[in-house]
């Protein structure tokens, strides 16, 4: 394969760039294959990267419905942070947090990651001492935390709405090394690694159907034909329950829309990523200058890619509430994502009751910054048929045991952030 | 100064008012009716912005909506706005704009050297190197690459302008005041339908403004002129202009806004900047027309060289030459039109028409005019830096892959033109499945999937008879379906010039081994070697080229360069348009400026503020307020100097001393009335409720299904069918809710009824050992001895001739009682109180005292109860029945919830007696373990004792009722504080309760 | 936006409601026995079709109703609105 270099840039710059490889094959689906990962998100190529690298299983093919990158890790607002409080989530998080100061590096792909800090901005003295229990948990489970009294946030963001605010600014919990990364790059990082160590990337074909026998997986039926196996994972978030029906399953989630949008390019003032917390806005600048903002799920359960206009009005309201002067940008583009949002807010990463068969989904709002972490679980609990230790508390019966891992205490209300 | 480019005797604009502006800060004129782009055209200003990546001189290639290179910052301080398209802003007296993204000047750009290093930054470059050393791309590379980002500066002050909202219903709404829109909305509104009409431009008539042609033996725009006033007269049309409709959403909703006040020369103080419209429409009729198309060959984007199509415009609408050496250069009919125009002006172009000798009426016009045309040629390439000066013009090689010779030719101008693209954004946002037509070559909208009709250019229909023919039938029919008055309106004759097709070529060959930029999208820098690059690396997906090369992704969206992106790949890949497919297309349409969506809630008005009808009494007694959700309660009272934490000492300290009021008239209230209201209670508390008598209240606590506690409060049996619950102020709303489910969904054979009464009472809780001294003076008629009105009693009776409710109920753990009368009269009796309770000592206290009387007494708020805990983590566990059935009960039952070791409620006391522990804060054994240091619980909620004088904390402990009287630390690494404390009870303060019951 | 038609209202904007999820649910008969299994299905399994749904929705802005919405999940078309009693057809 070749290297991705600033040497190998200004080489190829000399041919006119004519000279560069293809960044994945385009293969043709063989008739078998150890392991079948559906879906080409983020989730699905980073846990088959895993499944080459770290478990030398190669002959493994990822099958995607559309083209690879197209679902949640190319429609998200690209925020990483371990800014939890419960330990399921602090250490599976952090530990992601760790692999991507090193993505770059592993995957020969610059994804961008741009540790520019993540601030939770409160409100009043009895959220400031919500935010201190999650980030003195944070702190004793050795993640990165401080807290900003007002005077620190003035000089950080000076055009927040310090004086005719409804909800005074009081100070915020921030996550120093929380910040951002590009989420095409991941996608298309992994990719490129994991074809080249084997993996098929396999676009435009769509799982129709499972082969189930005795118990066990024997393979799927696509659109491009019948494809052999005896393990399967599922990467499919957003679309879980539908993948899950026609194995006459059902799951602890429900599908929901959520917007984001950008804002027209501006010189960046702003270095931070900032979260309202009389509302459930969130804003960072990208490297191009856009102003990227999300919110709320429009609130009930929709598998359509696109959003209403209430709900971002609800959002840019927030986001005005906060930074008084986004007034006179103006929205550029705006999309919209379908949310596995579990029962409790966090994820699922086990076994099923099929052998060989396991379930990556329920990712709720925060799938993205999952995606090495999750990847590399995923990728143990497959080539080991058992859970890491990192997803152990991630298990499709904590519901029924009760062992519930709920960072906003909403319970089944799914739609309600 | 004079303008250079100014015609004397065409267009719209008015001449008597002439307007001064700054560009540049150079001072210019124009007249009223320009655009800034007009009026910097007709001083002869080409070179405006630079564009995003290379930083190249660019000018204007548009005349509206589509422009991708003239962006200006406009004004300056609070008020100054971004990436303005020069072509849409009117003009008014003393409007400032500047070139963005361009230093020290637009002339002279640093920025210009990644132009000449160019091959360096193809297409998706950074993802390929500054990855090392690691850490270098946050500290180094990006902090460079964010200097360079962005086009024009934000403000960084609020807005000082407003934005108003307004919500309509119509029978039909139509978009584009074209022929087409005008047809439509004449026939439906003349057939009584309740009509709106939206015009994005200052103007009405859309082509008609500047094409030759008749309607009814009037010129086009006459009987443009003639409909719009026919139609401001109806009074069930509502015409606008400055309005653009920017997305279609579900079930026939529009949302449009309307540019209200940047325009007028001496707005009002109060005029709304943007007026947003939701439009409900029972049917939409898309006239939204079409895009010119550029043409994609070398070094395309110098300044100078702009669409036909806006030539025209500016020549006819403003009198403007956009130069007096023109080259058409075209692939198709509609172009000639432009020569015309300039050869009408006294201006001689040279066409240049890719196409082979073709010999069609309006080449016949040209030739007729003495109109050079070369055909079977096309443009090479470029010259001029910083505005056009030459074309390097070549004849095409049989298959066009190259040119047979190559010659430069002067001008000042190029007008390219590439035929139509249908703007099928809002037909294709409703759901409208696109199809390509490969006679229009673009793709236009197939199958509605809402009650969406798309008609005219937006369609792909480009012959006016036709466009006239289906806008008159369609406004005729569609009306009918809502009105049924059968009123159809005749279609007038029309008269206009004839245009054959198009040639299928838009991107002209490079000349043997040149390479030059072939530009595709203009503002993003992406050009043709960008998309063989992408394609070359396997990114094939439509979708992988736009994100990997960003075409499309500028803040025109790609209006004039998604077609000639897909074209490329189609070429490339060796599949046809419709294979390749398109990209979504979502709302907006144009960039909004986000205070219009946003409206009047901001500021103080973000929210609504809820105040209790004390609020004022509060505010003249320094009451300094808390927000408590949308409720504004005094958090404490200040005295002279006090801080928080002084003040509730001695509120609290006076409540268990002598007597304190405290508003608690936003707690939640909820009116229970009918014969099976303690069946309800009995399913969604979890104690019993049948049993309750008449007059008796009783604390409950309601689970959600999967057992989490819910809600607590006290309810309260004021008759046999008739019960008054109060939940907490932070989840009333969600109580009713909660309630009004199971009644009607789950149980509706329960007859009950409930109403929230959270308004209807204004409340205040009179606490201490002289509440019921005080509460004697307040009623002196009824009796409120300890037998007649016990812990837990409820009587009403009349407080001075105001009807009120007392119950006597406890939060502070004192002898207390609650008083309820009705809001109007809430302040007659807070002052009552006040002044009865004087010499007892009473003292107001707020919130923060409040907390502290409840913290030490061990009851349970908003931060035990918060959405993760079960009842016994609270030792409520005495409050769950062990006989009846409720909500949540079977939840109970699991594994997790059975765990012995769970975290319990307990007290904490400081070993050192002085230290407060910061809520918030954990518990571990030993502070100095290392990471990750387990934890054992969290302190939720601390006070200074006022009873025992130090200070007492709350905390959920994982084996809690274990642990009392073990040593632990509170630690909190955010603050630094590691405390040794104590586990003691939660009851710190009067464990048996008797003080209540006293 | 949708626009919902209330079964006692009429036709209202989305803005005027609140969700209510899955309304295939069934709350099990308070003091009968159910498994573990069938209460964890009631109170965390949903029903999550793409596709037709039906749906409980709350007239919280207006006259307070619980109601029923059978609404497509993948175009947001709703097919029909009826009282919680009512069958939907």
């Amino acid at each position: 394969m070749q290297k991705y270099s600033i040497f190998n840039l200004i080489k190829n710059s000399f041919s006119n760039h004519q000279n560069w490889d293809v960044a994945w094959r385009d293969p043709q689906p063989k008739k078998e294959y150890d392991v079948i990962i559906v879906g080409g998100g983020g989730h699905g190529l980073a846990t088959a990267f895993y499944l080459a690298k770290e478990h030398g299983i190669s002959n493994v093919a990822i099958l995607e419905k559309g083209w690879i990158g197209g679902g949640n890790v190319g429609r998200n607002t690209t925020i990483l942070r371990s800014n939890y409080m419960w330990d399921a989530n602090g250490i599976f998080y952090e530990h992601g947090m760790k692999m991507w100061e090193n993505l770059s590096q592993e995957l020969n792909y610059n994804v961008m990651y741009s540790p520019r800090g993540i601030i939770n901005l409160a409100h009043s003295d009895a959220q400031l001492n919500a935010y201190a229990r999650r980030g003195n948990s944070m702190r004793l489970n050795g993640i990165d935390a401080v807290m900003l009294n007002k005077e620190d946030l003035k000089k950080m963001i000076p055009f927040a709405d310090f004086s005719s605010a409804r909800f005074p600014i009081f100070g915020g919990l921030m996550q120093p090394r929380g910040g951002t990364a590009r989420h095409d790059a991941v996608a298309w990082g992994y990719a490129r690694q994991a074809d080249s160590m084997g993996v098929d990337i396999i676009q435009h074909c769509e799982v129709l159907g499972f082969d189930i026998k005795n118990g066990k997986v024997a393979g799927v039926q696509t659109s491009r034909g019948e494809i052999k196996t005896k393990k399967i994972g599922l990467c499919v978030a957003g679309s879980s329950s539908i993948l899950a029906s026609k194995l006459n399953m059902k799951l602890p989630i429900e599908s929901h829309v959520l917007q984001a949008c950008v804002s027209e390019p501006v010189k960046p003032f702003l270095d931070h990523v900032v979260t309202f917390g009389a509302g459930h806005f969130y804003c960072s600048q990208s490297d191009k200058g856009e102003m990227v903002m999300g919110g709320d799920l429009d609130g009930y359960n929709s598998y359509a890619q696109r959003g209403n206009l209430p709900t971002l009005q609800h959002v840019l309201t927030e986001g005005v509430a906060m930074f008084p002067n986004l007034s006179r940008l103006k929205m550029l583009r705006t999309w919209g994502g379908i949310m596995d949002m579990s029962m409790d807010g966090s994820p699922i990463i086990d076994k099923t009751h099929i052998q060989g068969l396991y379930l990556n989904c329920g990712w709720c709002y925060g799938g993205f910054k999952a995606t090495p972490v999750s990847g590399l679980t995923f990728a143990y609990t497959i080539a080991q048929d058992r859970p890491h230790e990192l997803n152990s508390k991630f298990r499709l019966d904590r519901f029924q045991k009760g062992y519930l891992i709920d960072e906003k205490g909403v319970g089944t209300k799914t739609w309600i952030g | 100064m004079s303008q250079k480019y100014r015609l004397n005797n065409i267009g719209y604009i008015n001449r008597n008012k002439k307007i001064s502006f700054s560009f540049n800060k150079k001072r210019y004129f124009g007249y009223e009716g320009d655009t800034l782009a007009s009026a910097l055209l007709a001083n002869g200003v080409h070179l405006v912005g630079r564009s995003f990546k290379y930083h190249r001189p660019r000018g204007f290639l548009g005349s509206g909506v589509d422009e991708p290179n003239a962006k200006v910052q406009l004004n300056k301080g609070p008020k100054t706005e971004p990436n303005i398209s020069a072509t849409e802003i009117e003009l008014v007296e003393g409007l400032e704009a500047t070139s963005q993204n361009c230093w020290p000047s637009v002339f002279f750009d640093i920025g210009a050297i990644n132009n000449f290093l160019n091959k360096f930054f193809p297409a998706g470059f950074y993802y390929k190197t500054f990855m090392w050393p690691k850490n270098f791309w946050y500290r180094i590379y990006e902090p460079i690459i964010r200097k360079a980002a962005g086009l024009g500066v934000a403000p960084l002050k609020p807005d000082p302008d407003r934005y108003e909202h307004k919500y309509e219903h119509c029978d039909v709404l139509v978009v584009g005041s074209g022929p087409s829109g005008l047809a439509s909305s004449l026939a439906a509104a003349k057939n009584g339908a309740k009509v709106i009409l939206a015009e994005d431009k200052p103007r009405f008539g859309g082509s008609l403004l500047v094409d030759e042609v008749t309607i009814g033996n009037k010129k086009g725009k006459e009987w443009s002129d003639e409909v719009i006033t026919e139609l401001k007269s109806m009074p069930n049309v509502i015409v606008k202009n400055r309005s653009q409709v920017f997305g279609y959403y579900d079930h026939n909703m529009m949302v449009m806004f309307e540019r209200v006040k940047d325009h007028l020369q001496n707005p009002k103080k109060y005029t709304p900047r943007q007026r947003l419209w939701y439009i409900r429409a029972k049917e939409t009729i898309i006239c939204t027309g079409s895009i010119e198309r550029p043409l994609v060959f070398g070094n395309n984007d110098r300044p100078g060289i702009m669409l036909a199509s806006a030539a025209k415009e500016y020549i006819k609408l403003y009198g403007v030459l956009i130069g007096k050496k023109p080259i058409i250069f075209t692939n198709n009919d509609s172009a000639y039109d432009t020569a015309i125009e300039f050869k009408k002006n006294g201006v001689s172009p040279l066409i240049i028409d890719t196409r082979k000798e073709v010999n069609n009426p309006i080449i016949k016009e040209a030739i007729s005019l003495n109109i050079e045309i070369k055909f079977n040629h096309g443009i090479a390439n470029t010259k001029g830096y910083r505005k056009i000066k030459s074309a390097i013009i070549g004849n095409f090689n049989d298959d066009k892959s190259g040119y047979e010779n190559l010659k430069e030719i002067s001008c000042d101008c190029i007008c390219v033109s590439g035929s139509w693209t249908p703007t099928v954004h809002l037909s294709s946002q409703s759901g409208n499945k696109l199809k390509y037509n490969e006679n229009v070559d673009a793709f236009i909208p197939h199958q509605s999937r809402q009650n969406e009709t798309t008609l005219g250019s937006a369609k792909g229909t480009f012959t006016l008879k036709k466009v006239l023919d289906d806008g008159f039938k369609e406004g005729f029919q569609l009306s009918n379906k809502i009105t049924n008055k059968n009123v159809e309106i005749k279609v007038p004759n029309s008269n206009e010039k004839n245009y054959k097709e198009h040639e299928k070529l838009w991107c002209m060959p490079l000349p043997k081994n040149k390479e030059y930029k072939r530009f595709v999208d203009f503002q993003n820098d992406v050009a043709v070697s960008d998309i063989e690059l992408a394609l070359r690396e396997g990114f094939r997906s439509i979708e992988h080229v736009k994100r990997y090369t960003t075409l499309g992704m500028a803040t025109d969206q790609g209006k004039t360069s998604n077609l000639n992106g897909l074209q490329l790949v189609s070429n490339i890949e060796k599949k046809v348009v419709p294979e390749v497919g398109h990209t979504t297309f979502r709302p907006p349409y144009t960039s909004v400026t986000i205070g219009t969506i946003v409206g009047r809630e901001v500021g103080k008005h973000y929210r609504p503020t809820r105040k209790s009808p004390m609020h004022e009494w509060h505010k003249k007694n320094n009451a300094i307020f808390v927000d408590a959700g949308l409720w504004l309660r005094p958090r404490y009272y200040k005295k002279n100097n006090e801080n928080l934490l002084q003040a509730s000492i001695r509120e609290a300290a006076n409540v268990r001393k002598n007597v304190g009021v405290c508003d608690v008239t936003s707690l939640g209230k909820i009116d229970i009335k009918g014969p099976d209201s303690a069946e309800l209670l009995n399913r969604v508390y979890t104690n019993a409720w049948l049993k309750l008598p008449i007059g008796k209240s009783r604390y409950g606590v309601m689970l959600r299904e999967d057992g989490i506690v819910f809600d607590d409060g006290t309810t309260t049996r004021i008759s046999e069918n008739h019960f008054h619950m109060t939940t907490t102020t932070a989840q009333a709303v969600n109580v009713l809710s909660h309630l009004e489910y199971y009644l009607q969904v789950v149980w509706p054979e329960l007859d009950v009824n409930v109403i929230s009464s959270t308004e209807e009472w204004a409340g205040a809780a009179i606490a201490g050992p002289n509440s019921r001294n005080l509460l004697g003076r307040l009623f002196p008629n009824i009796d409120v001895s300890n037998d007649k009105l016990p812990f837990m009693g409820y009587k009403e009776a009349d407080l001075f001739g105001v009807p009120s409710r007392i119950f006597r109920i406890s939060f502070s753990g004192e002898l207390a009682y609650e008083i309820n009368v009705g809001s109007s009269y809430g302040n007659f009796m807070w002052e009552k109180i006040i002044e009865l309770g004087k010499d007892l000592k009473i003292q107001p206290y707020g919130t923060e005292a409040l907390s502290t009387l409840r913290i030490e007494m061990g009851h349970v708020a908003g931060s035990e109860i918060d959405g993760r805990v079960i009842a016994s983590d609270l030792s409520l566990d005495g409050m769950l029945s062990k006989k009846k059935d409720f909500v949540g009960k079977r939840s109970l039952n699991r594994e997790a919830f059975l765990n012995t070791k769970r975290e319990k409620i307990v007290g904490l006391v400081p070993l050192d007696k002085k230290s407060m522990i910061p809520e918030g804060s954990h518990l571990v054994e030993n502070y100095k373990a290392p990471l990750p240091n387990p934890k054992l619980g969290h302190v939720s909620a601390s006070c200074w004792s006022v009873e025992y004088d130090n200070p007492f904390s709350l905390a959920i402990l994982k084996d809690g009722k274990n642990m009392i009287g073990k040593n632990l630390y509170a630690v909190s690494p955010l603050k630094n504080t590691n405390i040794e404390v104590e586990v003691v009870s939660s009851h710190y303060v009067d464990p048996k309760g008797e003080r209540v019951r006293s | 936006m949708l626009e919902i038609k209330c079964p006692y209202c009429g036709k209202r904007s989305q803005i005027e409601f609140s969700y209510g999820g899955d309304a295939k649910l069934e709350r099990p008969k308070l003091g009968t026995e159910v498994s573990d299994s069938e209460w964890n299905e009631f109170v965390y399994y949903r029903n999550n079709p793409r596709g037709e749904h039906l749906e409980l929705w709350h007239h919280i802005s207006g006259c307070r109703q619980w109601f029923k919405v059978f609404r497509n999940t993948a175009t947001h078309e709703i097919l029909s609105t009826s009282k919680i009693d009512e069958k939907i057809k």
